[in-house]
Formats: structure tokens, sequence, C-alpha cells
């Protein structure tokens, strides 16, 4: 949604099948049976007028016997027997046709949308940090939903439409070629109007859904701040700002609704014209006989020229938006921001981790550094703890080492490797995370803790669950185990879903963790659970934590005190403060509201 | 009932357009039956008569141009409205959305609010457009049209439009059927944007437990499923609703073999015979939309119900017909036993609370996370009504005030900031911006270091489609929003919570200072910090939703209870100010 509308380049036919072509190539074996019956299905469409005309002429009319009775079409029942059964055959094959063509391209969009999940799910955080999960949501649904249409309804009918329209011209021109020359004198004038539309439609179209996403953005951003806007008394400022976007969006769509209508029109007007022209043409020419069959035919003939013809906008229309989201889709896929996985794999991590003069900054410039020369060891089985005012860069170092980001310098091994020559799943194996915010899904809390992995029976996620007390959280729950959570786990407290969090870390069972404690205030008994989870956690595990909790701080067998992208201090609790140095300075000062907040029972 | 008021209100009021479409849909429908019948007469006239052939012609051709104008006019004429009526609609709902309170947003959620004025209006936008259109359409076809097929041979009438009639039952059959199929799939993409969404949300989580598979797996399994529905759709859409071209088809054979009989023995002429071929191709569509019409009447019927609920809430203002005005004075505050329930909830939020907020002082409040704080300050907003005679205004209960009045002299920083896509000065100002109080309420807000390293300045844009402020700017945002307006009753609830130790301190003294040289309003400050409340005159300490105690800070230190626990661990290594009254340490 950051991002400005993307101005519809005319992405064409070719792009889209080009681009897409990967994920319908499964499908190619119905893609290439509805190319088959595209013919098929010309041919028979074709073949209704000529026995409309040959019933009319030869039977009704009495001309004579022509074309149709040497064929065996001798009678009136005949023919028109002959003629329904073209009808039948045809909806048959158009059906046949219709339905292939759409399950093939439901299935390329199945692929597509799964390509696009996957690739996701495998950027880096720098990739999200700069799209919201709005605007990605936007490209995995609507826009796959659009190149899906485009698919079904849009390209490929085209293709039909096109054989139809050439096909019909020369069925016209065998039968009489002169006057069907004469018609098409009414094509430009016909195709100049039609493409006039078309491009206002155009135009106006973009305008129409740029500004009805900008009414509904207004719309929830000030449903949502309608309490501010209340207490400020800004009521009629912001209706005022609605009703400015309202009317765009209003004028667009009236000025659409007189293009839309003229293109409508202009095909039926022209329709009656040929019908005169036709007219017009037999009177002086007596002898060509013109017969009343023969301009059935021709006015079904030109039915089935015009009916393409005026669908052809709102083909065009989808085949823009499919471009305009194909754009998008491919902008997206063609970003390569994912983490380098490098080759080496350890097999069993004892839980060493070395920092060694370790710079970092989130933008190239120097003066974005936010890690300036870090170097720390953390030993197998220690527990270190982080502390330092916002900004100083904490967060960062622990990122760095779950391998969130790239492009620092200096070193960081784990068990004496560097983790970017470590595959990805070595590292990630070897190191959990429990971040500050925390994540839960909409799903059973047997998967949020387990997440999916088969591996781990029911034993070993209770055992889990009781170390770090998640036990009782979900004893409480009305299905426990079953209970579904619901969307961000709003139906546990905060309290619990760190708990929870816990005892996903504990099943999960990685050598070293990185504990990022959650500021949020929770109430008394919850804050005493959690004291006590995350002790034993400490007890069990090489740990790398980002302390606001006194009790955390005070039982780690060392703390790193940094500040402005550096270490200052390091040493134990009783050490650092007799030294009345910064971190003196922070244990005074409460080392930050949130802690304070948290811990209000804690003196 | 709904439709009527609608009508009434929104559709009435146009009805000149609708007049005007009336007349150039008869129109179209006229041009419809009589250019067929000329080129009957043409095609009789064929070889026997070139005069009466050119005469024909020469009408066709005209007739051809009037339908291109008249035509489009038609649906111009009757199209517009439409989007009218869902402009002005909108509009209203907006209006209307101003006016509701939290009472209401607590049962409807944004999300729900935007579906109803976009999705909804859809459905009514094509009830008053569409169906408006369609519904005298097909009268005037079937008036028109049908009644001169009949003119001209009532058997051959009946006998052609049977398969019509029949191809519509299915049509009909069809397209319930496709209803109910669009609504599964949309509930089932819903549940897969969730879905996605929840994955988006997670990556982190899902990437640092390398749990990919198994979150891939279950959404392959909800795409499967809506692929599913979709590919039952193109089934219906491919046989199903072709079936009415295949009955105008059928009407063809049936006319060839009773009309060319018919024709044969001169009942009728070929002409004629080849205007009945015209004439049915002209109904096929008429009578096609009817099968979606049913359709649009009952969602846009459903959608409108929808947009009432919104559209018809009342708002909750209880003030009645004469509401008091206030006077332009820091007002006190008078608490009675006031109790407070959140809708729904079974446990009150506040109970029996009695206090009494002097004028022009500056008064603490202090709680652990839902003891009631914020709850406290909405209801003296009037963000939720609390109930009558419970707080008073002076002598007034405050529901007797005029709720504008009162929000004008109220300026409140609320505990969760919340700005606009919007400048940074349009969020301070809320109105029109004076850029020299905007200044002035940044540098008291501790906002304008900050200022100074966005892009902009002030006129940066901010939220979603602008830069992202951090939570501590955010804060002080919102903190110089309240600071911008001239109020006599300044609300500040925890604004402290996400800045540093220097701009606490800061903003302390800004607090401390504020009226200072002029009246000295009325201040409510919620906040943990020892350091901010110690500055109050009077501060109140809320315990689940009671009041446990109140008294200036000191003396509030010298009694046992969540403040001196609070203050004692904020001051832990400190000799704790009790120490000075050893009186109190039991």
């Amino acid at each position: 949604m950051n991002q400005a509308p993307v101005p519809p380049k005319d992405l064409n036919f070719k792009a889209i099948i080009s681009r897409m072509w990967p994920f319908a190539a499964p499908s190619g074996g119905l893609f290439l049976t509805a190319l088959i019956l595209t013919p098929v299905a010309t041919l028979i469409s074709l073949a209704q007028p000529w026995l409309m005309k040959a019933a009319i002429e030869e039977h009704i009319e009495g001309v004579g016997a022509g074309a149709a009775s040497e064929m065996g079409l001798d009678s009136l029942g005949k023919v028109a027997a002959a003629y329904l059964g073209a009808v039948a055959l045809g909806y048959v094959v158009r059906s046949a046709y219709s339905i292939i063509i759409s399950i093939a391209g439901q299935k390329t969009v199945l692929r597509l949308r799964s390509h696009v999940v996957k690739h996701l799910l495998s950027r880096s955080p720098s990739f999200f940090d700069k799209r919201p999960a709005g605007a990605l949501l936007t490209r995995a649904t609507s826009d796959i939903e659009a190149l899906g249409e485009s698919l079904s309804s849009g390209v490929v009918t085209i293709l039909l439409d096109v054989l139809t329209i050439i096909g019909v011209l020369i069925a016209m021109f065998m039968l009489e070629w002169k006057m069907t020359l004469l018609l098409l004198a009414v094509a430009p004038p016909l195709a100049l109007i039609i493409e006039l539309c078309r491009r206002r439609l155009r135009q106006t179209y973009n305008t129409i859904r740029t500004s009805l996403s900008t009414v509904n953005a207004y719309l929830n951003e000030q449903v949502n701040g309608m309490e501010v806007v209340q207490l400020f008394n800004h009521q009629k400022g912001s209706h005022d700002g609605f009703m400015e976007r309202n009317t765009v969006y209003k004028d667009a769509t009236i000025r659409s609704n007189v293009y839309d209508a003229l293109m409508y029109a202009a095909v039926d007007g022209i329709g009656s014209i040929c019908i005169a022209l036709m007219l017009w043409y037999a009177t002086g020419r007596a002898e060509v006989g013109i017969t009343a069959g023969l301009m059935v035919a021709f006015i079904d003939y030109l039915n089935r020229l015009f009916r393409p013809l005026r669908e052809f906008s709102g083909k065009i229309a989808i085949i823009q938006r499919a471009g305009a989201a194909l754009q998008k889709v491919t902008g997206l896929l063609d970003t390569d921001e994912s983490i380098a996985s490098g080759s080496k794999t350890l097999e069993q991590v004892k839980g060493e981790v070395v920092f060694e003069d370790v710079r970092f900054g989130y933008r190239p410039e120097p003066e974005y550094e936010v890690l300036k020369g870090v170097s720390l060891k953390v030993s197998p089985g220690e527990v270190v703890a982080i502390v330092g005012s916002t900004g100083c860069g904490k967060t960062t170092l622990t990122r760095l080492l779950s391998r969130c980001y790239e492009g620092y310098t200096g070193r960081i091994t784990l068990d004496g490797v560097e983790i970017r020559e470590l595959t990805l799943p070595t590292v990630r194996q070897a190191v959990a995370r429990v971040r500050q915010d925390i994540q839960l899904f909409p799903d059973t809390v047997k998967f949020n803790v387990d997440l999916g992995n088969a591996k781990l029976d029911m034993a070993q996620l209770e055992s889990a669950a009781e170390l770090v007390n998640a036990d009782r959280v979900i004893a409480s729950l009305p299905d426990g185990w079953q209970h579904e959570l619901t969307e961000r786990g709003a139906n546990v407290s905060v309290g619990q879903g760190q708990l929870l969090s816990f005892a996903r870390t504990m099943a999960y069972d990685a050598p070293v963790v990185i504990l990022d404690e959650a500021t949020a205030s929770v109430d008394p008994v919850t804050e005493a659970l959690i004291q006590t989870a995350i002790e034993r956690i400490l007890e069990r595990k090489t740990v790398l934590v980002i302390a606001h909790r006194l009790s955390t701080i005070t039982a780690a067998d060392r703390i790193v005190v940094m500040d402005a992208g550096r270490v200052v201090e390091s040493g134990t609790h009783q050490e650092l403060l007799a030294a009345e140095g910064h971190y003196a300075g922070l244990y005074h000062a409460g080392f930050d509201s949130d802690a304070a907040q948290a811990s209000p029972a804690e003196a | 009932m709904t439709l009527l008021r609608f009508f009434k209100r929104y559709v009435v009021p146009l009805w000149h357009w609708y007049l005007a479409g009336l007349v150039f849909l008869f129109l179209t429908n006229w041009l419809a039956v009589e250019i067929p019948l000329r080129m009957a007469a043409g095609v009789d006239a064929l070889g026997n008569d070139p005069e009466a052939v050119r005469t024909a012609a020469f009408t066709i051709g005209l007739m051809g141009l009037a339908v291109i104008a008249v035509r489009s006019l038609s649906r111009v004429l009757f199209f517009t409205p439409g989007r009218l009526v869902e402009f002005r609609l909108k509009n209203d709902i907006f209006g209307q959305l101003t006016k509701l309170q939290p009472s209401f947003y607590s049962k409807m959620k944004a999300g729900d609010i935007v579906s109803r004025v976009s999705n909804d209006m859809t459905f009514v936008r094509a009830l008053v457009g569409f169906g408006g259109l369609q519904v005298f359409n097909v009268t005037l076809a079937l008036a028109m049209t049908g009644r001169k097929m009949f003119q001209l041979n009532p058997k051959l009438t009946i006998l052609t439009l049977l398969p019509i009639v029949i191809g519509l039952a299915f049509m009909q059959a069809g397209v319930f059927a496709m209803h109910r199929l669009t609504r599964l799939s949309q509930t089932q993409l819903s549940s897969l944007s969730d879905r996605i969404l929840s994955l988006l949300q997670g990556v982190q989580t899902i990437q640092d437990f390398t749990a990919e598979a198994p979150f891939l797996r279950r959404f392959e399994e909800e795409n499967l499923e809506f692929m599913g529905t979709n590919i039952r759709l193109a089934w219906i859409r491919s046989t199903i609703l072709p079936m009415l071209g295949l009955a105008g088809s059928t009407c063809i054979y049936v006319l060839l073999i009773v009309g060319g009989p018919m024709a044969q023995r001169g009942e009728l002429s070929v002409g004629q015979l080849v205007a009945f071929v015209t004439f049915i191709a002209q109904l096929l569509w008429p009578l096609m939309s009817l099968g979606w019409l049913v359709s649009v009447f009952q969602r846009g019927y459903t959608s409108l119900q929808r947009i009432d609920e919104v559209l018809y809430a009342v708002p909750e203002r209880p003030e009645g017909e004469t509401p008091e005005s206030l006077a332009s004075a820091p007002p006190s505050l008078h608490l009675k036993d006031l109790s407070f329930t959140y809708p729904g909830e079974d446990t009150p939020a506040l109970q029996g609370i009695t206090a009494t907020l002097h004028s022009g002082q500056t008064i603490g409040i202090y709680g652990r996370t839902g003891s009631g704080k914020s709850t406290l300050l909405r209801v003296l907003t009037r963000t939720w009504n609390p109930p009558a005679g419970t707080i008073f205004v002076g002598e007034t209960d405050i529901l007797d005030l005029d709720l504008d009045a009162w929000r004008g002299n109220t300026a409140v920083a609320p505990q969760v900031p919340f700005l606009f896509s919007d400048s940074i000065a349009a969020n301070v100002a809320m109105g029109p911006i004076d850029p020299a109080r905007v200044d002035q309420a940044t540098i008291k807000a501790s906002l304008a270091e900050d200022l100074k390293a966005l892009p902009e300045g002030l006129d940066t844009v901010v939220g979603e489609r602008g830069i992202m402020l951090s939570g501590g700017q955010r804060q002080r945002t919102a903190l110089a929003r309240a600071l911008y307006r001239p109020a006599n009753l300044i609300v500040l609830d925890d604004v402290l919570s996400a800045v540093d130790q220097e701009t606490e301190q800061r903003l302390i003294d800004t607090f401390a200072a504020i009226g200072k040289d002029g009246q000295q309003p009325t201040m409510l400050l919620v906040s943990h910090r020892m350091s901010a409340l110690a500055r109050t005159d009077h501060v109140l300490v809320l315990d689940e939703g009671k009041l446990v105690d109140q008294g200036t800070h000191s003396e509030l230190l010298t009694r046992d209870g969540p403040y001196r626990e609070a203050w004692a661990s904020q001051h832990e290594d400190q000799a704790p100010a009790v120490q000075a009254e050893p009186e109190a340490v039991q």
C-alpha cells in the first residue's frame, strides 16, 4: 500500500503468457485440449447461420435447391434438424471448452499462489521491514485472483473471439463478397468509437479503482480513529475529507457510465445501419439474388461479429487489471531479499557463541552504524544478560545471531564456525529465539507449541509446557491442548501467550536461546509464573537474554552493558554496581520504564 | 419499511433522472420494434418494389443512428442516479459514523463497517441502477416487442417463446446455485486470506523455528478447497448460464419448422418471418437479465438492511433537547459513587468511586494495568457515558452538558496514540492549522527536536502512507495535539510511558508550567512515574476499579499500599522517604 499506484502499462497477452507459463505448464494438456476445441467451436458456430439461410432460401422462399439440398438436406425438416444439431453440438463444445479452460486456469492460480506464499516465507526480515503485511496479502490474494480471472475469462476467450471474427468474415465473403465489403465500410467508424471509448474507459477505470481504494482507506482510518476525531470535535473536518474523496470517485464513475453506454449502444445502432446497407445494396441488384435467407444469415453473422467486439473492452479491462497485478506479483517474485544459506552443518551443537568486532548498520552509510565493533563470548551453558537503553543495539546483536540480517563485518561464530558458512536450518535449529512480541497463530494450542513438528510427541510437549508453567495455562483453557486460539492469540492474555511461547521454545530444544524479555505488564500471579519459567530456562540453556527484569539480570552469569553500539561494561551484578558506572546508573533509574511497570511487586 | 424509507430518502429525489430515462427507454424499445418491421417490409418488397426497399433502407439507417443516441441516453440516465445514490448514501453513512460513539464501535468493527460501505454498497447500486433499468426494460420489451409479435402471429409467438421460458427456469436455478457457491468461495477466500496474513505476521517465528513445511501444508489445504469451489462455479458458468443462448437458438428452430410451413402457405410473409428472428434476439437479452433480477433485488435488500444498521444506529446523546452549556472556567469534578461496566462484561471496570477534583488542580491517577484508570478518563471525557447522577461538573450532571461544548473544553492525550495519515501539523491541529501554535505545542511536547530529523519537519506525512514514527514520537505527537488547543480540562493518559528519562523530566516540567501564565486548567495525569506524580496536587490510587486511597504524594507515601510499593520499587536502593516517618513503617 506504500507504493504509488502502478500506472497500468499495456502489459500484453504475450507478457502475461510468458510470465505465467511456468505455472500453467503442468496443465499444458488441458490448455492444449482447449486450444484444439477452439477451431471446432468456431466452425460449428459458423455453420448455424449458413443452415438458417439454406432453410429459408431453399425451402421457404422457394428459390430452389442449393448447396444444402445437394448435401442431402432436401426438406425443411431435415435442414432445421441439422440446424438444431449444430446448435446442440455447439453448446456442448463451448461448455467443454469453457470448463477445461477454467480448470486449467484455476490450477495455474493455485500453483502461482503457492509459489508466492513459499517465496514470502523465505524472505529475510529486512524484506518485511519495508513492506506492510497488508500489501503483501493483496499480492497473494486479490492480485492473483485478477490473474486467474484473466486466464479463465479474459485472455483465453479472446483467442476464440479472434478466430470467430476471422471465420465470420471468411464466411461472409464466400456468401456475397461485394456486400461484405460494403458492410465493412461501417467497421472503421465503429472501431473508432469503440477504441475511443475504450481509451477513455481505461483511464476512468484507473481513477475509479484508485479513488475507491482512497475512499475505503480513509474510511477505515477515520473509523479507527473516531474516538480522537470526536474528542477533538473534528467531525466536520473528517466528514468533509470523506466527501472530497467520495466526490472524486463519484465523478469518475459517472464518466465511465457515459463511455460504457456509448460503446454498448454504438454496436447496437450500427447493426441496424448494416441492415439498411444490405437492403440498399439489394435494390439495385435484383439480378444478384439477395434473398431473405441471405439477409438473415448476414444479420446472424454480423451479431456474431459484433458480440466479441462489444465484449472486447471488458476483456481488455480484465487483461489490463491482470497486467497490473502481474507486474506487482512478479515485482515481488523478482526481489531476492533472502538470507544466503551456507553449506556447512554441525553435528552436535555445544552452544559456544562468539562475536568478534561485529559492525553493522541497517543502512550502508557509516552514520547509520548500529553496532560499532562488538566483541562478546558466550560459553556453552552460560547465561549472558545484555542491558542498555533503547537503541543501544542489543536487539540488533541478537538478530544477527539468528541470521535475520546479512551484511555485518567481523565474525559471529557458533562452536567456532562462522554462522554465514552454516546452512540456515543448522543455525536456526541451534538458536531459538523468544521474541518480545509473541507471535501466536489462529490454530490449536498444540500447533502453537509444536508448530506442526510431527516429531514431537505429546509427552515431550507436556514436559516442555510443565517446565515453563505453561501447563497451567493450557489446563485453564476450555479445550486444553486442542483449544483454538483466535487471530494473534487474542483469546489468551499477554502473560499466557508468553508462557506458551516459552513452551514452544523448550519443545524446540535448541541448545542456544535468545530471550528478548517482553515488557508488557501482566498480573502478579502470571508475573510470578513467568519469572520461575525464565529461571528454569536460564538453568538449562546457553542463553543470551535481553533483560528487563531485575530477577533475570541478577540470575545471569554475566551482565554485558551496551551503549551506542558498543559493549561498555561487563561483569556480575555486584561487580558492576560496585563499579558505579553505566550499569549502576541504569539500575538506579529502574532500567527502563517498562521494567518498572512490569514488576511493581518486585521490591 | 427498509425499502420504503430508502426509496423515499434516496431514490425519489432523483425522480427526474428516472423519468427522463424512462422516456428514452421507451424510444429505444419503440425503435427496437420498428426497425424489424421496416426490415420485413423491405425484404417483402425485394425484387418487386425497389422504391419501397430504398425507403425502408433509408428509414432503418436513420433509426440505427437514433438507436445510438437513444440507447446511450437511456443507460446513462438510469445508471447515473445509481451512482448518485451511492455517493449520497456513503456521505450520509460517514456523517452518521462521526456521530456514533464507542458503544457502537465496540459492537461493529472497522473492517465490518468498511465492508458494508464498499461491498454492500455495490449491491445497493445494482438495485437502483441495473435493477431499475431492467425492470422497466423487461416490461417495455415484453409490452412492445412481445405485443407486436403476438399481433403478427399469436400461435407462432407462443410456440417460439416456449424454449426461452424453459431456458429461463434452468438459468434461474443456475443463478441461485451460483450465488450460493459465490458466497462459499468468498468465505473461503477470506479464510485463506486470514491464513496468509497470519503466516506473514508470524513469519519471523516460522523461520526461527524452521516450521515452514507444516505451515505451508495447512495453507495448501485451504488453497485446494478454494480452488474446488471455483471449479464448481466454473461448471455452472459453463453449462447452465449458456443455456439461455441455447434456448434462443432452439426458438429459431421452432420458428423454422412452424413458421416455415406457415410462410409456404402464405399465412406469414417471408419478411415477417425474418422480423421474428430479430424479435427473438431482442427479447432474449431482457429476459436473460430477468434471471439476475431476482437476485439483484434479494442481495440489494439484504445489503440495504446491513447498511441501515449503520445509517440508522442511534448515537448516545443523553443531554436531551436543551443541553446545558458550560461556563468557561476550569471545571471542578465531583464523582459520586461512580460505577461503570462495559456492555457485555460481567465485572465492573469502576466501582463506587467518590472523589472531588478541584478546579485548577493537577490530579495524578495511579494504578496498575487494568485498575480502571483509562476507564475513569473515558467516562470523564464522555467517550463512554457514565450512569446518570455519578459525575458532576460543578453542579451540573455531566450527562446534561452539551457534548460538543464539553469536548471543546477538554484536551486529551490518550494512552494509545492514534495518528492519521496526514502531516504532523494536521495531526497536531486537528482542524485549521495555526503554524505558530503548532510550533509552540511541539516544543512543549518535546517533539521539536525529533521534527528536525524528519524529511519535511511538520509537513512530514505520517502513518500508513508516510513515515513511521517511533512509539515515543507518536505519543508526543498526540501530546502536542492535546497541548495545541486551549482547554480548561487537560487529560493525559500515561503519556510518559515511552519516553526516556531526560524527556520525561522535561515533560514533567512542562506539565507543571501549564497555565501558570494565565488561568490554571484542571489537569488529570495518569502515570506510573513517581517523579511525575510527586509534582501533582492530589493523587487518586485505583486498584481493581476501586478508589483505594487518595491524598497528596507525600501523604500517600506514609501509608501502606500499592502506591508506596510502587514508589519503593522505583527507588529501591535509595533511602525511602518512609524512613523519615518511622511511625508509618509498620
